[in-house]
């Protein structure tokens, strides 16, 4: 079953096109910048109840326990903000730094945004606003694993541990073959 | 309008405690929200108001998954019975 849903996101080759967004250190980045790294992608949004910090806790737990190999290639921990509109460089910087040292957050236009979000297949939608101009942002939820070549190898849901990402990312490591030949 | 911070940790941490707290309470009188009023204040002064109204839906839906885990789906009765 595994083996057919890695068949099945190799063919969709997830991860193309393009986005020009800015890092929480306001330093302009681009799909492409990443290319030849390993990434764990999230997208969320720093006004999140309890599943992004979750999330994000799991993910940099993860990193950390992949980083402790010194046999595995690194990873870039990303995070792209699914809400534009509040998460700005500082709004991402302070939101970040509680979860990993390396996390890197990218914000930028409304259209960017949803660019990037659209080549990876995530689903998002505000909510209505209350009086205070608060809203919650409804969005699909999973940790994105990135090949070198930028493309998607594996997705992780709601149900999965650091140690099961850690095992998957390993042998996503181990036995790495680019998705389009 | 100038744009609201996001929670810090430490504030999001206080919010989920007094949710927890509230909860339990709930837990312990059979969702009596009567029993509960003292921590439900203490819930919606620590949490921002659309994260109390998230987590009170998430509240019913809990509630709805464990009755159907316990007493089984129960569809709606047709009408006109026999």
């Amino acid at each position: 079953r595994q083996a057919r849903r890695r068949a099945e996101l190799r063919a969709l080759a997830l991860g193309r096109g393009e986005f020009r967004l800015q890092d929480h250190g306001g330093r302009p980045r681009r799909m492409a910048d990443f290319h030849g790294q390993w990434v764990l992608l999230y997208f969320g949004f720093t006004h999140c109840p309890d599943v992004c910090p979750e999330e994000l806790e799991k993910l940099g737990r993860a990193a950390e326990l992949l980083e402790r190999d010194p046999a595995l290639p690194p990873l870039q921990p990303l995070f792209i903000t699914l809400d534009p509109e509040r998460d700005d460089a500082p709004a991402l910087a302070r939101f970040l730094r509680d979860f990993h040292p390396r996390l890197l957050g990218l914000t930028g236009s409304a259209e960017e945004v949803r660019a990037a979000a659209r080549a990876y297949g995530v689903y998002a939608a505000a909510g209505p606003q209350d009086e205070d101009g608060d809203y919650i942002v409804d969005h699909s939820v999973f940790i994105y694993l990135l090949g070198p070549d930028g493309l998607l190898l594996d997705c992780y849901g709601r149900a999965k541990t650091d140690a099961q990402i850690v095992q998957s990312v390993r042998r996503h490591m181990e036995t790495y073959e680019p998705v389009l030949k | 309008r100038e744009k609201m911070s996001a929670p810090t940790m430490e504030e999001r941490k206080a919010c989920w405690g007094a949710r927890d707290e509230f909860w339990q309470c709930l837990d312990r009188h059979a969702e009596d929200g009567s029993k509960c009023a003292e921590l439900r204040r203490g819930f919606e002064g620590r949490c921002p108001q659309q994260w109390v109204k998230y987590f009170d839906k998430r509240r019913d839906f809990l509630k709805y998954k464990k009755k159907l885990e316990t007493e089984g789906y129960n569809p709606p009765e047709a009408a006109g019975k026999s």
